[in-house]
C-alpha cells in the first residue's frame, strides 16, 4: 500500500468519525465507500446483541458476510458502532457452527445415554414429535414446555406462542428475559397498565441530569453511552450519578459515584422520596390529577423452593403481588422513616452526597433521566426497586416529557419486541393481554380463527420454576431455543442440571454453536441465525426495526420459525385438542397444526410475489407463502387501535426502525403526553391511559433484606455480570478471535486488601465457593473493575467457569427474576485446597 | 501470512479540561492520530495497525487514558500490504 493510499483512507476514516459525531474538520471527504465496498452488497439490519437497536450496514460478498459499519442513517447510533458490534460480521462464522441434527444415539436408535450422532431433520422431528406425544399422552399439556428467547425475532416468538398456547394448550413458554427484565416489564404494568417506556433516547439530548442505577452503560450499553457523554460535554451543567455496589468504567466516567451496600438501594430511594416530601418538591397538582396511591404487602419471601425456612417464614410468600389502595399521607408516613441517617447507615453513603443526589429529583428546573438494567431487575425486591424510582418520578412530575424520563435499558435486542410485545411469558398474549383473563383468551382465539375454549387458563412455569420442574419430573418435554440457559440460570448444578439429564425427560436444543445447554440436551437442531433469515426486532426504546435475509446458513441449519412450523406439521387436532372442542367444532377435526395455526387464511395470505426480489427468503420458500408477513400482520392486529399500533409490515423494510404506536404513519417519542402521543385526549395534557382511570400508581414499600447475606463462613458478596467485549453467555462474541483474545477467560474481581488477608496474588487460582456449589477462577485485583471490600465479581461468559454453579435461584417473588447480584460465597487459594483440604 | 495494513477511525469522547493531556497521551499510541475535534472534546482519531486485534488493543489502551470518557470505533478498512508496493 503506497503512502498516498494510506493517506486517503485515513482521511476517509477521519471523514467517517466526524461524521458520525457531527464534528467539522478542516478539510473532509464526502464520500467514505472506498473502491472495494463498491464489490459488496450492502443492507441495513439491527445489530444482533444488545437492547439498544444499533443500526448496522451489512456487505455481502458472494454469499457471505464480510464487513459491517456502523449506519450513519440509523437515529439510535448514528454511524459508531462498539466493539461488540464492529465485529458482528463473524458471529456467524465460528469454525465449531452445528450444521446438522445431532441425536444421543445407541444402537441405531435415540438412547438419552447414548453419544451425540448426525441425523437427519426427518429422524429428528419423528424422534421429537414420538416423545412429546408420549408426553401429551401420559401426562398431558402441563408437562410440556419451551424456553424461548429476547432474541428471537418477532415472527419467531409468535409462532412459538401459537405452538405452545394454541397448539399444545399450554403456557409453559417463557423467554430466556425473564432473568433479564421481568421485573421492569411487570412494574411497568403494575405503575401504568402499559408495559414499555414513556420516553425514549430523544431524552438523552434534553436530559440536565443522568443517574443510573445498577447500570455499567459505558461497558454494557456503550452507544448509548456516547449519547450521555455527548450531552454532558456539549453541556457543562449536564450531571452525571452513578449507583452501583463496586466502582466500574462508568462510576469514573460520572461526576457523582455513589458505591451503596447490596440492596440498600430500596432504602435510599425511599430516602430521596421522603426527602422531596419533606422539602416540599412533590408536584402536588401533578400528583392529585395524575396518581393514585397504595402499599406493597410486605415480608415476601424470596422466590425459593415453597419448603425452603425463607419462604415458610415469610408472611406474604404466596400474595406477594398483592397491594391495596392507600393515600398520600400513608405513603409519605412510610417515607418519613426513611431518614438521611438511616439510607446512610443501611448503604453506606455518607449523608451529603446523598443529600446531593436528591436534589437532583427534587429541584424542579432539573431534568432527570434515570437509567436502570440489571442491578435493579435481577433484585429479590427487582418490582418495588422499579416502583420506587417511577414514585420520585411522579412525585415530582417528572415524566413522559422530553428529558423527564425513567428509562428501563434491555439486554436484549427484542426482548422487547419479542418477549414482552408478542408476550412470550408464561402468563402473557400479545398486546400487554394475560392469559387468565377470559375476555382476552377469547379476543386472542378471534384472531387466530381458533374453536372457543383451546387456549389455556392456566398461567405456566416460569423460567425458574421449569428448571424445578424438569428436575422433579414433573416437565418431561422440553424445547429451549436461542438461548444458553445452563450457563445462565441460577444455581445450575443443583436446579438446572438435574432436569436435563433426568431419564424422565426429552430436552431439545436449538441453537447456532454447541453451547453448554446444546451439550446437555438430548437432541441437537442446528439454527441458523441473523442475517440468515429475515427478522424483527422491537429495541428498548419501542422502535420496532426489520432486516432481510442476506445469506444462507451453512449446511442444514435452518432458522427457529422453520423449526417451529415444521414440526407443527407433526402433530393433528386429534392428537393434541381435547375431544369437546373438536366435536362442537367439526371443522377442525383431523387437521394438522400447521393447518390450524399457519394455514388459517391470515398467516398464509400473502403470496411469494410479495418478497422483494433482491433478497431470498427460505421460510417463504419452504412455505409457498410470506410467511414473515403473514405472522408480523396477524400478530399487529392484536395492538392496532389499542395504543400498541405497529406501522405495516412493507414499511420497515424501508425504515430505520419505528417507535410504536405509530398512527397515521408518524411514530411516537413520548407517551402519555399530549401534543406528542395521539392517545392522549385533547385538552387533557397528560393522561396514564394504559389504567383504566388513567391514572399511576404510586407504590409504597420498605427496604428489606436480601435472600442470602455473607457470614463468617461465606464472608464475601459475590455479585455476576458482564464484561464490554462479551455479550451474554459469549456463546458467539467468543468465537471472534479479536474479543476472544481481548477478555479470554472469566477472573475474580477482588479488592487488593480482601486478597492480601487471604495471601491470594494477582493472577493466582482460587477456588469460589458458595453453599451450592464452587467454580475455580483466578484473582484480578486491577483492572476496568474495582470492587469493595467484602465483595466480588465474577462475569459470566466463560463456560470454563460456569460462575451459576455458585449462584442462588432466589428471585423477586413478584417478576419471578432471579437475583444474580446477591449471595454469599468464599475464595481461598485453590493450591492450599488441592493440598489439604479434600472435601 | 500476508501482511496487512488496517486502517480504522475512532471517536474519542474527552473531557474538555484533560483534552491537550489526551492528545500527548495519543501521540505516544503506536500508529494513532488526530485530526481535529479538540473544540468539541470529541476527537477524531485514526489508528493503522498491522493486525485487527492491535485495533482492540489501541482502543482498550485510548479508553483507560485519563480523562477519555469514551472511545467509539466508526470505520475499518484493511488489505494487503504488498498490494500496491
Amino acid at each position: 500500500m503506497d503512502l498516498t493510499r494510506r493517506t486517503l483512507l485515513k482521511t476517509q476514516a477521519a471523514a467517517a468519525a466526524a461524521a458520525a459525531a457531527n464534528v467539522t474538520l478542516p478539510a473532509s471527504a464526502q464520500n467514505i465507500l472506498t473502491g472495494e465496498d463498491l464489490h459488496l452488497q450492502w443492507s441495513k439490519a439491527p445489530c444482533r446483541f444488545c437492547g439498544t437497536g444499533c443500526g448496522v450496514m451489512v456487505g455481502v460478498k458472494d454469499g457471505k458476510v464480510v464487513a459491517t459499519h456502523g449506519d450513519m442513517q440509523a437515529e439510535v447510533n448514528r454511524g459508531l458502532n462498539c466493539v461488540k458490534g464492529y465485529f458482528l460480521s463473524k458471529i456467524m462464522y465460528g469454525n465449531d457452527r452445528l450444521t446438522q441434527p445431532l441425536m444421543r444415539m445407541k444402537n441405531g436408535q435415540f438412547a438419552k445415554d447414548g453419544d451425540f450422532q448426525p441425523v437427519s431433520w426427518d429422524q429428528a422431528f419423528d424422534e421429537m414429535a414420538r416423545q412429546f406425544k408420549r408426553v401429551l399422552k401420559e401426562k398431558g399439556p402441563e408437562a410440556v414446555g419451551m424456553f424461548g428467547s429476547g432474541q428471537w425475532t418477532i415472527w419467531e416468538g409468535y409462532a412459538a406462542s401459537k405452538l405452545m398456547r394454541a397448539g399444545f394448550r399450554t403456557n409453559n413458554l417463557d423467554p430466556n428475559a425473564r432473568h433479564c427484565m421481568a421485573s421492569a416489564a411487570v412494574t411497568f404494568i403494575r405503575t401504568f397498565g402499559m408495559d414499555e417506556p414513556m420516553g425514549c433516547y430523544d431524552d438523552f439530548e434534553n436530559a440536565d441530569a443522568f443517574v443510573l442505577w445498577g447500570s455499567n452503560m459505558a461497558e454494557m450499553h456503550p452507544i448509548l453511552w456516547t449519547r450521555v457523554t455527548d450531552r454532558r460535554l456539549s453541556h457543562p451543567h449536564v450531571r452525571i450519578a452513578t449507583l452501583s455496589t463496586y466502582e466500574h468504567r462508568t462510576t469514573d466516567l460520572s461526576d457523582m459515584a455513589l458505591i451503596f451496600k447490596p440492596n440498600s438501594d430500596l432504602a435510599i430511594m425511599n430516602y430521596i422520596a421522603n426527602y422531596i416530601i419533606q422539602n416540599g418538591a412533590v408536584n402536588r397538582e401533578f400528583v392529585e390529577k395524575h396518581c393514585n396511591f397504595r402499599l406493597a404487602n410486605t415480608d415476601i419471601g424470596y422466590g425459593l423452593r415453597p419448603e425452603n425456612v425463607l419462604e415458610q417464614r415469610a408472611q406474604h410468600a404466596n400474595d406477594a403481588q398483592v397491594s391495596s389502595p392507600s393515600s398520600f399521607e400513608d405513603y409519605a408516613k412510610l417515607m418519613s422513616q426513611y431518614t438521611v441517617e438511616k439510607a446512610s447507615e443501611l448503604s453506606g453513603i455518607p449523608k451529603e452526597r446523598l443529600e446531593t443526589l436528591a436534589r437532583l429529583y427534587a429541584d424542579p428546573k432539573v431534568k432527570v433521566m434515570s437509567l436502570w438494567t440489571m442491578g435493579f431487575n435481577q433484585h429479590v425486591r427487582g418490582v418495588w426497586a422499579n416502583h420506587m424510582v417511577y414514585n420520585l418520578h411522579l412525585l415530582t412530575g417528572k415524566i413522559a416529557e422530553p428529558g423527564n424520563s425513567p428509562f428501563s435499558l434491555t439486554g436484549q435486542p427484542s426482548a422487547c419486541g419479542t418477549a414482552r410485545e408478542v408476550g412470550t411469558f408464561s402468563h402473557r398474549l400479545p398486546a400487554d393481554m394475560v392469559v387468565n383473563n377470559p375476555e382476552h383468551r377469547k379476543h386472542a382465539e378471534e384472531i387466530w380463527k381458533l374453536p372457543h375454549g383451546v387456549l389455556p387458563e392456566k398461567i405456566g412455569y416460569h423460567a425458574v420454576q421449569q428448571d424445578r420442574m424438569l428436575k422433579d419430573g414433573k416437565l418431561n418435554a422440553y424445547w429451549i431455543m436461542c438461548n444458553n440457559n445452563l450457563q445462565t440460570a441460577p444455581n445450575t448444578n443443583n436446579e438446572t442440571y438435574p432436569g436435563y439429564r433426568n431419564p424422565a425427560n426429552f430436552v431439545v436444543v436449538s441453537d447456532a454453536y454447541p453451547t453448554v445447554t446444546a451439550m446437555a440436551a438430548d437432541l441437537i437442531l442446528p439454527a441458523a441465525m441473523w442475517v440468515e433469515k429475515e427478522g424483527a426486532y422491537g429495541n428498548a426504546e419501542r422502535r420496532t426495526h426489520f432486516w432481510h435475509q442476506l445469506v444462507n446458513a451453512p449446511g442444514d441449519a435452518r432458522s427457529d420459525l422453520w423449526q417451529l412450523m415444521e414440526f407443527s406439521k407433526r402433530f393433528t387436532t386429534d392428537e393434541v385438542w381435547p375431544a369437546a372442542i373438536l366435536d362442537a367444532n367439526q371443522g377442525y377435526k383431523g387437521k394438522t397444526l400447521f393447518e390450524v395455526l399457519f394455514g388459517n387464511g391470515e398467516v398464509n395470505k400473502f403470496p411469494l410475489t410479495g418478497i422483494d426480489p433482491a433478497y431470498e427468503n427460505r421460510e417463504a420458500t419452504a412455505f409457498g407463502f410470506y410467511v414473515q408477513k403473514g405472522l408480523f400482520e396477524e400478530y399487529a392486529s392484536f395492538g392496532r387501535g389499542h395504543g400498541h399500533d405497529l406501522a405495516p409490515f412493507d414499511t420497515y423494510h424501508e425504515v430505520r426502525g419505528l417507535r410504536w404506536p405509530v398512527v397515521n404513519g408518524q411514530e411516537t417519542r413520548w407517551r402519555y403526553r399530549e401534543g406528542y402521543d395521539p392517545y392522549v385526549e385533547k385538552g387533557a395534557g397528560l393522561q396514564f391511559y394504559g389504567n383504566p382511570d388513567k391514572k399511576a400508581n404510586i407504590m409504597g414499600a420498605p427496604y428489606e433484606p436480601p435472600a442470602e447475606s455473607p457470614d463468617a463462613e461465606y464472608d464475601l458478596w459475590l455479585v455476576t455480570g458482564r464484561v464490554l467485549e462479551h455479550w451474554h453467555s459469549g456463546s458467539m462474541t467468543l468465537r471472534v478471535p479479536e474479543l476472544y483474545k481481548a477478555f479470554p477467560g472469566a477472573v475474580l474481581f477482588m479488592h487488593p486488601d480482601d486478597a492480601a488477608r487471604r495471601h491470594l496474588r494477582r493472577g493466582q487460582e482460587v477456588r469460589v465457593v458458595s453453599r451450592r456449589g464452587e467454580i475455580r477462577s483466578r484473582v484480578e485485583t486491577r483492572g476496568r473493575n474495582r470492587v469493595p471490600q467484602g465483595l466480588v465479581f465474577v462475569p459470566f461468559f466463560d463456560a470454563s467457569q460456569l460462575i451459576n454453579k455458585v449462584t442462588l435461584d432466589a428471585t423477586d417473588p413478584i417478576s419471578k427474576q432471579t437475583d444474580f447480584k446477591k449471595c454469599a460465597v468464599k475464595v481461598f487459594a485453590a493450591s492450599v485446597a488441592d493440598a489439604g483440604d479434600v472435601q | 501470512m500476508t501482511a496487512e495494513c488496517h486502517i480504522s477511525s475512532l471517536v474519542v469522547h474527552s473531557r474538555p479540561e484533560r483534552v491537550a493531556s489526551i492528545i500527548e497521551g495519543l501521540g505516544l499510541i503506536d500508529g494513532a492520530e488526530v485530526h481535529g475535534g479538540a473544540d468539541t472534546g470529541k476527537l477524531i482519531v485514526t489508528l493503522e495497525t498491522a493486525t485487527e486485534s492491535q485495533v482492540i488493543e489501541r482502543i482498550n489502551a485510548i479508553q483507560l487514558l485519563d480523562g477519555v470518557l469514551a472511545a467509539t470505533l466508526v470505520f475499518h478498512h484493511f488489505e494487503p500490504v504488498q498490494e500496491r508496493e
